[in-house]
């Protein structure tokens, strides 16, 4: 089994590609592939983990042109999937010398400054978080709130969320305009707004329908193809334009 | 490069580093160091829940009861006693933060049964308590202003002869080395799983805080208690959490006998994590496991909607790591490291003996779970206590003057001088060869199991270990995220943690919770009701046994 791995030793874009045979094992995931890489053919390849379980979002990137993350991605799997994303740039250059039939192609999450090899700088992501204001301003008191049931239900899609950045990655929008603050926060305003225990709802629905926020989002719905814990961001900016 | 300064730093960024910041936040410039993005900590990996007795029928003296009992007797009375009197206060706080914890009918906290619990007292988000919580104690950091150095990694702490002065820290963007000035360090870096090779844990749970305080001269405490979750995930070893047992999940070997019933008669998969990994471990061992060594877990029975409602987190995981789906068949499980009851000694209040250094957490032990921990207890542990470690350290800090930087100075010059060389290095012992070895013996020497020669021939061989790691070459010269570099950094820690784990593995002669000798098969208390406190004199560790502090549960035999 081949990798093709793009490379980028001091960051901007990516200079070259690196062509590796790793062996693999049954289950092997991608960023199984990467740790033997890194541990016995090339040190100097640079990437983000953490908890190789899927909980952790540090390891979303580009796989076989589609955001991903390396860990819950089996490398025998790779080349028969199709997210069937709307395509942009990063989705559709193909790198000379790729043959799709013989190796995995891995590269950064697109739309984010790559910083080193498959490492992106994520500050513009976070950033968005406290732009947006995304936390909730505490009650006084000695007694938990109650919720429904269904009250419950109506976030546990967007609780979900592990900010990995892929929806942000897949999102052509945030491929052209910097200052989008991307699906997974706007993702997270809703859940704010429509949690049955937040006092004021509102603040959260306007700071998404700032000018960086919804208004922005042309509703392609990659966020909700590529999102690997089916949050769907897409849906709920689609209610905030409304 | 000008010394950085604080009056407070915490290092680490999970439930525990994030929750005593923003303690500190209100009065002091408190800043957090942690090797990556808050969000990426291991704590965000915790599945099951968090323990409370928050209903009228249920106390804080049950609960404290179930964890002295749980810890094997171990466990000192006056500190689960504090972790169990403020559980619900910090569940609530979190509650009021935005956590969405599951509900039930009547909109209140849903709550299950767990492991070695006489009371359904475990609050739980599905099957992503931690994940939750995580990110809700993460907001609030936010909400706080809280300063944040991402992705820097601290390669040791500062002292003079009265107190810590700060620490070294090496920023991965740039691979510079800067020094920090603070009046007080707060360790909260999470457990060493990773010392094993079949872990539970997030890959970089590597031991870093204990690693640091044992060279600064703070003891370590009870490191040979390592808790073995009988249900991790056969092949990748992911956690598949305790709470598939609350919900009624069977265990059940190739004979399809429902085995507990020779172990645990009455408390059946709900005993402790010990007892149940030491179960399967039997039934594999007698023969009665599946082909590659592993029994199943097998949920069935509960029906599709209530997985899809209280277990999708495990379902997924299923899924995609273990090819299955738990709907249709059994998961296959089997035990592996998962928590780490030892750590670093400290008291109720997260003081160590070194002056301005305090312990909180997984890599803290005060101690609270004794020689096993309950289900449940560990993400409550971190809540509890941060919130009291950070009004310590900042009232310390608060009252001290700041110290001098010259100590940091000369830290940070040593520092930079000796990861210089070893980038530099061009041939040497191979860093995941060594890493490799070290799991390999710890799983296999110093396991679910112990006996005197394997464990002494386990700490001959992490000792030759580290003689190799004095030899290494990094492989990679670039200065910017060097990984390669990092995880050289992370395996020096855990081969010094392997090395005293083994040791007091060896030193205790008897069976106690999650340490099980088949040569001395029975508890002993005349000799052994002790911690084990392990400091590092010049080049070597001395051990000694302190007294538990016992209260008034009465130390009996443990049975369930």
């Amino acid at each position: 089994m081949f990798v093709r791995i793009a490379r980028s030793r001091d960051g901007g874009a990516i200079t070259h590609y690196d062509l590796y045979k790793i062996a693999p094992t049954k289950g092997m995931t991608v960023l199984d592939a990467l740790f033997q890489i890194q541990d016995k053919m090339d040190p100097s390849l640079s990437f983000r983990y953490s908890c190789r379980g899927a909980v952790c979002g540090s390891c979303g990137m580009l796989i076989n042109k589609e955001p991903r993350l390396a860990c819950r991605t089996q490398l025998s799997e790779v080349q028969t999937q199709d997210m069937k994303l709307k395509p942009f740039a990063s989705l559709t250059d193909r790198p000379t010398g790729w043959n799709p039939e013989k190796e995995i192609l891995v590269e950064p999450l697109p739309n984010l400054p790559i910083e080193k090899d498959l490492i992106v700088d994520m500050s513009r992501f976070y950033d968005a978080l406290e732009k947006l204001k995304l936390w909730v301003d505490p009650v006084e008191g000695d007694e938990p709130r109650t919720q429904s049931p269904d009250d419950r239900r109506k976030i546990e899609r967007y609780v979900n969320c592990i900010m990995c950045a892929i929806c942000y990655g897949s999102c052509p929008v945030n491929a052209e305009r910097e200052e989008y603050v991307g699906p997974a926060a706007l993702a997270k305003t809703w859940r704010f707004y429509e949690d049955s225990r937040t006092d004021d709802p509102e603040r959260f629905v306007r700071a998404a329908r700032s000018a960086e926020g919804a208004p922005l989002c042309d509703l392609i719905m990659n966020c909700v193809k590529a999102c690997p814990k089916g949050v769907a961001p897409g849906g709920a900016i689609r209610k905030m334009k409304d | 490069m000008p010394l950085h300064e604080h009056d407070a730093l915490v290092i680490g960024a999970g439930l525990s580093g994030l929750r005593t910041a923003i303690e500190l936040a209100d009065h002091l410039d408190v800043a957090v160091l942690t090797k990556v993005h808050p969000l990426r900590s291991h704590s965000v990996a915790a599945q099951g829940g968090i323990n409370a007795a928050m209903s009228e029928d249920d106390s804080w003296k049950s609960h404290a009861f179930d964890t002295v009992k749980g810890s094997d007797y171990l466990a000192d009375q006056d500190v689960v006693e504090l972790l169990t009197r403020e559980a619900p206060s910090a569940v609530i706080e979190n509650e009021q933060w935005g956590t969405a914890f599951s509900r039930t009918e009547d909109g209140r906290i849903a709550q299950r049964p767990f492991g070695g619990a006489a009371f359904p007292r475990t609050c739980y988000a599905a099957d992503k308590t931690g994940h939750n919580l995580l990110h809700t104690t993460f907001e609030q950091a936010l909400r706080k202003g809280v300063r944040f150095y991402h992705e820097w990694f601290v390669t040791s702490l500062v002292r003079d002869k009265e107190r810590i002065c700060g620490l070294t820290a090496l920023e991965i963007a740039t691979g510079d080395i800067h020094g920090f000035v603070a009046k007080a360090v707060v360790l909260a870096t999470g457990g060493f799983g990773r010392v094993y090779g079949h872990s539970t844990n997030a890959i970089i749970n590597t031991g870093d805080g204990c690693a640091l305080a044992l060279r600064v001269g703070a003891p370590l405490k009870d490191m040979e208690f390592i808790q073995f979750h009988p249900t991790c995930l056969h092949g990748s070893a992911i956690l598949i959490t305790e709470g598939a047992r609350g919900e009624g999940g069977y265990l059940v070997n190739a004979k399809g006998e429902r085995f507990m019933s020779r172990y645990a008669p009455e408390k059946m998969e709900l005993a402790p994590r010990d007892i149940v990994a030491r179960a399967i471990q039997t039934e594999v061992k007698e023969g009665r496991g599946f082909d590659g060594g592993h029994v199943h877990l097998d949920l069935r029975h509960l029906g599709k909607e209530r997985i899809m409602e209280r277990l999708p987190g495990i379902r997924e995981i299923c899924i995609h790591f273990g090819g299955m789906d738990p709907i249709d068949d059994p998961i296959p499980i089997k035990p592996g490291q998962h928590y780490s009851m030892g750590g670093i000694h400290c008291d109720k209040h997260g003081v160590t003996p070194v002056a301005g250094l305090y312990a909180v957490g997984e890599n803290a032990c005060m101690s609270v779970h004794g020689a096993n921990r309950l289900g449940g207890n560990s993400l409550l542990e971190t809540l509890v206590f941060s919130k009291i470690v950070g009004q310590m350290a900042g009232e310390y800090a608060e009252k001290c003057p700041a110290p001098k930087g010259t100590c940091v100075e000369e830290e940070t010059h040593r520092m930079r001088e000796r990861l210089q060389a070893l980038l530099l290095r061009e041939t040497g012992e191979s860093v995941s060869e060594i890493r490799e070895e070290m799991g390999e013996i710890m799983d296999r020497l110093v396991g679910v199991y112990r006996v005197q020669d394997e464990l002494e021939s386990g700490l001959k061989r992490i000792r030759e270990l580290k003689e190799k790691f004095g030899n290494i070459e990094v492989g990679d010269g670039d200065r910017r995220f060097n990984y390669a570099l990092i995880r050289a950094l992370e395996l020096e820690n855990m081969l010094d943690l392997a090395e005293v784990i083994t040791m007091g593995a060896l030193m205790r002669r008897e069976s106690r919770g999650a340490h099980w000798r088949t040569d001395f098969p029975a508890r002993d208390d005349d000799q052994f009701l002790k911690h084990s406190v392990f400091m590092l004199v010049d080049d070597w560790i001395k051990t000694e046994y302190i007294d538990v502090n016992l209260g008034e549960f009465e130390v009996k035999e443990r049975t369930y």
